[in-house]
C-alpha cells in the first residue's frame, strides 16, 4: 500500500468500435519510470487500450488520469499537445513521414514544439547515433530495413525526452535479431531517462522486457507477475 | 469471348465490392466524360457544316463559317482543362486500385487478363457519362436542325464510341508499372507519378491545338478572314505554346521549389510541404498545368474582350448583339473552364489526402497537431502555382496588351488582376479538402496496414 | 531440451590443450554460464572412463604449488571421436516428454483446477523469462551468455506458446479427457 501514486491510470475503460466492443472495463496502472507490457491474443482490445491511454481515443465510458489531470477533461488541441511533448509514441510500422529524410522525420517533434531547424537536427542526429542509425540519417523511409526504420521511430519517440512511451508492436515486423536490437535500445534509453514504457505485444520474448505483464482477455484485463 | 464476359464480371464485382473512394473515381470519371463528350459533339456537328446556315442561337454567330470555326477552337481548348480533371479523377484511389490489381496478378492473373480488367473498369466508368451527353445533346440538336446531314452523324457515332474506347485505353496504359513489379507496388506505400501523366496530357493538347489550328486555317481561307479572325491564330499558337510550356514549369517549378524550400524551412508545415513537393513534383502537374492554361487564357481573353468592346460600340454601323454574343460566350467557356480546373485541383488534393490517411493518423496521433498538416496540404498547392502563376499572369497580360496595341487602344491593365484571383480561388479549392482531411485522420486508420 | 554427452563436452574442453579435471569442471562453467555446473566428482569419473576407452591418457602431473593433480589429454582416437560427435545431428526431440501437459490431464482427471494452474504456470514462466532477459540486456554481457540465455527464452516461449493454445482449449480437452 505505500506504492506511490502511478503516473498513468486507467479505471473502467469502455470502448467499441461500431457495433465491436474493443474493451469491456479494462483498467491499468502505470507507474513513473516502469516498463508495462500489455499481452494478449489478437483482438483483446491491446491497441485499443494504448490508444485511449495515450489520448489518441477517447472512451465511450471510464477515465484516464495522467499526472493528477483527467485526459477526457482536455480539448484535443491540449492532448496533441500532450502526446507531443510527454508522450512519444511507436507503431508496428508507418509512423515516419515517407517524404521526410531520417533526419528530418526525427527532428519533427522538436520543430514542432519551436526549436530552430539547427538546433532540432542536432539533437535528433545525436540521438540517431545512440541507436546506431546515424550513417541513414540523409535517407528517406522507405529506404530503410524494418529493424532501422523501427530505431529511427524510437528515436523519434523520444528526441523530446517524454515521460511516456506508448509502443504498439514496436517488433511486430522484425526478425528476432532485428527485434532483440529494438527492443534493447528501447529498454536502456527508458531505463536511463526514467521513462514509462507502455508495451502492447503478443510476443512473450518481448513481453520479457518488461518489469510487469497485464494480460488482456476479451478487452478486460488481468495483472500479472510482478517482480520487486 | 467467354473469357472477355468472365474478365468482365470480375471488372465488375471488384468495382462493386470496393470502397467509397471508388465510387467516387466512378462518378467524377463519369462526369468528366460527360463534359469531353459534351463539347466534343457540339464541336463535332459545328465542324460538320459547310458554307453558311441559319443556326438559330448565338445571334447568328454560327452561321457564318470563319466565326463557326472560332466557336469550335473554343469548344475544343475547353477539353483542356476536362483532359486535366479526368486525369486527376483517374488518380482517385489509384493506389489502392493498382494494389488491388496487383495482387490479382500475384494471385496468378495474367499480364493481359489484368490489363483487360483495368481497361473495362475504366471504360464502365466512362460508358455513362459519355451516353448520357449523347442521349442529352441528340434530342436537343433534333429541336434546332431537324435533318442532320450524315457527316454530323458520323461526328456523333465517332465521338460517342471515341470517348469510352479513349477511356479504357488510357487505363490499360495506366497500368505498365503495375504489371511490370506487381509484388513492388503490394508492398510500395505509395505511386511514385513519374513525368507519364504530364506527357500524355501535353500530347493531348497538342492533339488538339493541332485540330484547332486545321480547322481555323480551313476556314480562314473560305471565309476570307474577317472581325479579327485572321489575328485568332497567332493568338492560338501562343497560347498553346504557353500552355505546353505551363506543364514542364508547373512541375519544373514544383521540383525546384521543394529542393529549395526543403533546406531553408524553419516551420514543420513547410518542410512536410517543400519535401513532398521534391519527392513527387509531378503529382499536382496536370491540375497546376490546366489552372496555368486556364489564368493564361482568361487574362488574355479578358484584356482582349475589353478593347473588342470598346471598338464594337465606337463604330455605329456594327451589329452589336452579334459581337457581343460571340464575347459573351467565350466567356462562358472560359467560366466553365475555370470551373472544371478548379473542381480537378480540388479533387487532386482531396485524392493526395485520402491516399496518406493512414501516415496522416499516424502523425496525429503522435502529437503532430491538424492545424500543421491543413497548412502543409495547403502550401503543397501554394508554394509551386505562386511562381507558375505570377507567369502565367505575364503571359495572358502580354496576349491582352499586344492585342491592345494591335488595334491601337489603351492596355487594359486592370487584367494583371486576374491572377491574383486565380490564386485565391486555388487556395480556397484547396482549402476545401481541410474537413476530409479532419475526418481522415481517425484513429481506426492506425489499425489497419 | 537434448542430454548433452559430458564425455564429448570434456574431449572437446582437452583439445585446446592438457588440462586437469578441476581446470575442466572451471573452464566448462565459464563457457556454458546457463547450463547445469558440473560436479567435481562427475568431471574425475568422466576423464576415468574416457582413459578407459582409449579417448584420453594421462599426460602428467602438476603441482603448481598446491596438491597434486592429474593432468589429461585426447588420444588420436579420442580426436576422431570428437569430431565424429561434432558433426553428428542430434536427434530433434525423439520423445515427447511434456510434464506440463502431464499435470493438465492429471489435473482434468482428478477434477483439479487445469486453468489456474496453466495459469501461475504461465507466471512462473514469464518470471524466468524476464530474469534471463534482463541478464541478456545486461550492458557488457558476453555473447556465450547472450545465447545461452536465448536459447533457453525460446525453449521457455515455446512452452507458453503451447500454454495459451492449451488454455484457449481447455473446454474441448476436458470433454475428450472425461469422455469414456
Amino acid at each position: 500500500m505505500s506504492r506511490p501514486v502511478p503516473l498513468l491510470t486507467a479505471r473502467g475503460l469502455v470502448k467499441a468500435h461500431g457495433s465491436t466492443p474493443a474493451l469491456r472495463g479494462a483498467s491499468v496502472e502505470l507507474h513513473a519510470g516502469e516498463i508495462l507490457a500489455v499481452t494478449g491474443p489478437s483482438g483483446s482490445g491491446k491497441s485499443t487500450l494504448l490508444h485511449c491511454l495515450a489520448g489518441i481515443v477517447r472512451p465511450d465510458e471510464g477515465s484516464v488520469t495522467y499526472d493528477g489531470r483527467r485526459l477526457e477533461e482536455l480539448s484535443e488541441q491540449r492532448l496533441s499537445a500532450l502526446r507531443r511533448t510527454e508522450f512519444g509514441v511507436v507503431f508496428q510500422f508507418g509512423q515516419l513521414v515517407p517524404e521526410l529524410t531520417v533526419l528530418d522525420n526525427v527532428a519533427l517533434p522538436l520543430l514542432l514544439a519551436g526549436t530552430d531547424r539547427a538546433g532540432a537536427r542536432t539533437r535528433a542526429g545525436a540521438w540517431l547515433e545512440r541507436f546506431g542509425v546515424r550513417g541513414q540519417d540523409g535517407m528517406r523511409p522507405g529506404e530503410l530495413s524494418g529493424g532501422q526504420a523501427q530505431r529511427v521511430a524510437l528515436a523519434r519517440a523520444l528526441v523530446t525526452s517524454p515521460r511516456v512511451v506508448f509502443a504498439d508492436e514496436p517488433t511486430g515486423a522484425l526478425d528476432s535479431l532485428a527485434s532483440e536490437q529494438v527492443m534493447t535500445a528501447l529498454v536502456h534509453t527508458a531505463r536511463e531517462a526514467g521513462t514509462a514504457v507502455l508495451l502492447i505485444t503478443h510476443d512473450a520474448q518481448v513481453a520479457a522486457y518488461a518489469d510487469r505483464e497485464v494480460r488482456l482477455r476479451d478487452g478486460a484485463a488481468a495483472a500479472l507477475g510482478v517482480t520487486a | 469471348m467467354r473469357r472477355l464476359r468472365s474478365d468482365l464480371r470480375l471488372a465488375w464485382e471488384l468495382t462493386r465490392g470496393s470502397g467509397r473512394g471508388e465510387w467516387w473515381r466512378i462518378a467524377l470519371t463519369a462526369a468528366g466524360a460527360a463534359l469531353a463528350t459534351g463539347f466534343a459533339l457540339t464541336a463535332a456537328v459545328l465542324a460538320s457544316l459547310r458554307g453558311t446556315h441559319r443556326v438559330p442561337v448565338a445571334h447568328g454567330l454560327l452561321d457564318q463559317p470563319g466565326t463557326r470555326s472560332g466557336v469550335v477552337v473554343g469548344l475544343l481548348l475547353l477539353l483542356v482543362p476536362v483532359l486535366g480533371l479526368l486525369g486527376q479523377c483517374a488518380r482517385v484511389g489509384a493506389v489502392h486500385r493498382d494494389r488491388r490489381l496487383a495482387r490479382l496478378r500475384l494471385a496468378g492473373a495474367t499480364p493481359w487478363q489484368v490489363r483487360r480488367i483495368a481497361a473495362l473498369e475504366t471504360g464502365l466508368a466512362c460508358l455513362p457519362g459519355s451516353a448520357v451527353a449523347v442521349c442529352c445533346s441528340v434530342p436537343l440538336l433534333l429541336r434546332w436542325w431537324e435533318r442532320p446531314s450524315a457527316p454530323a452523324w458520323a461526328g456523333i457515332a465517332l465521338v460517342a464510341l471515341a470517348v469510352p474506347l479513349l477511356g479504357t485505353a488510357a487505363g490499360g496504359l495506366a497500368l505498365r508499372r503495375v504489371l511490370a513489379d506487381p509484388l513492388g507496388r503490394v508492398r510500395r506505400a505509395g505511386p511514385r507519378g513519374g513525368r507519364g501523366p504530364g506527357l500524355l496530357f501535353l500530347a493531348g493538347l497538342c492533339l488538339i491545338g493541332l485540330v484547332g489550328v486545321l480547322t481555323v486555317s480551313g476556314a480562314s481561307t473560305t471565309a476570307g478572314g474577317r472581325a479579327g479572325g485572321g489575328a485568332l491564330l497567332p493568338v492560338l499558337g501562343a497560347a498553346v505554346a504557353v500552355g505546353a510550356g505551363a506543364v514542364w514549369l508547373s512541375g519544373a517549378v514544383a521540383a525546384a521549389t521543394g529542393r529549395l524550400l526543403a533546406v531553408r524551412a524553419r516551420s514543420a508545415a513547410t518542410l512536410i510541404a517543400a519535401e513532398r513537393l521534391r519527392d513527387d513534383p509531378w503529382a499536382a502537374a496536370r491540375a497546376h498545368a490546366a489552372v496555368l492554361l486556364v489564368t493564361v487564357a482568361g487574362t488574355g481573353f479578358l484584356g482582349i474582350r475589353q478593347v473588342l468592346v470598346d471598338v464594337v460600340r465606337a463604330r455605329k454601323d456594327l451589329d452589336t448583339s452579334y459581337y457581343l454574343a460571340g464575347l459573351d460566350l467565350t466567356g462562358a467557356a472560359v467560366a466553365v473552364a475555370v470551373a472544371v480546373t478548379l473542381s480537378a485541383l480540388a479533387v487532386g488534393t482531396a485524392e493526395s489526402v485520402a491516399t496518406r490517411r493512414r501516415s496522416l493518423a499516424a502523425q496525429v496521433a503522435a502529437g503532430v497537431p491538424r492545424a500543421v498538416l491543413g497548412r502543409a496540404l495547403l502550401l503543397e498547392t501554394a508554394l509551386p502555382l505562386a511562381p507558375a502563376l505570377l507567369l502565367a499572369g505575364l503571359g495572358g497580360t502580354g496576349i491582352g496588351a499586344w492585342y491592345a496595341l494591335l488595334a491601337g487602344r489603351p492596355v487594359p491593365w486592370a487584367i494583371a488582376l486576374v491572377p491574383v484571383v486565380a490564386y485565391a480561388a486555388c487556395l480556397l479549392a484547396a482549402a476545401g479538402s481541410l474537413p476530409l482531411l479532419r475526418r481522415s485522420v481517425r484513429p481506426g486508420e492506425l489499425r489497419y496496414a | 531440451m537434448i542430454a548433452m554427452s559430458t564425455r564429448h563436452i570434456l574431449l572437446g574442453l582437452l583439445a585446446t590443450g592438457p588440462s586437469h579435471g578441476y581446470d575442466l569442471k572451471r573452464r566448462h562453467d565459464e563457457r556454458f554460464p546457463q547450463a547445469r555446473p558440473l560436479a567435481y566428482g562427475q568431471v574425475y569419473t568422466t576423464l576415468q572412463r574416457l582413459v578407459r576407452d582409449g579417448l584420453a591418457e594421462v599426460d602428467g602431473t602438476d603441482s603448481d604449488g598446491g596438491p597434486e593433480r592429474t593432468v589429461y589429454r585426447p588420444t588420436g582416437e579420442g580426436t576422431r571421436e570428437l569430431s565424429r560427435w561434432a558433426a553428428e545431428i542430434a536427434p530433434p526431440a525423439p520423445f515427447v516428454a511434456n510434464e506440463i501437459f502431464a499435470k493438465v490431464v492429471v489435473a482434468i482427471l482428478s477434477g483439479g483446477d487445469p486453468a489456474g494452474y496453466l495459469s501461475a504456470q504461465r507466471a512462473a514462466h514469464m518470471e524466468r523469462m524476464r530474469e534471463l532477459t534482463a541478464l541478456k540486456a545486461a550492458p557488457g554481457t558476453d555473447l556465450a551468455t547472450v545465447l545461452s540465455a536465448d536459447y533457453a527464452l525460446n525453449h521457455l516461449d515455446a512452452d507458453l506458446r503451447w500454454m495459451n493454445t492449451t488454455a484457449a482449449r481447455l473446454t474441448t480437452l476436458t470433454a475428450e479427457v472425461d469422455a469414456p
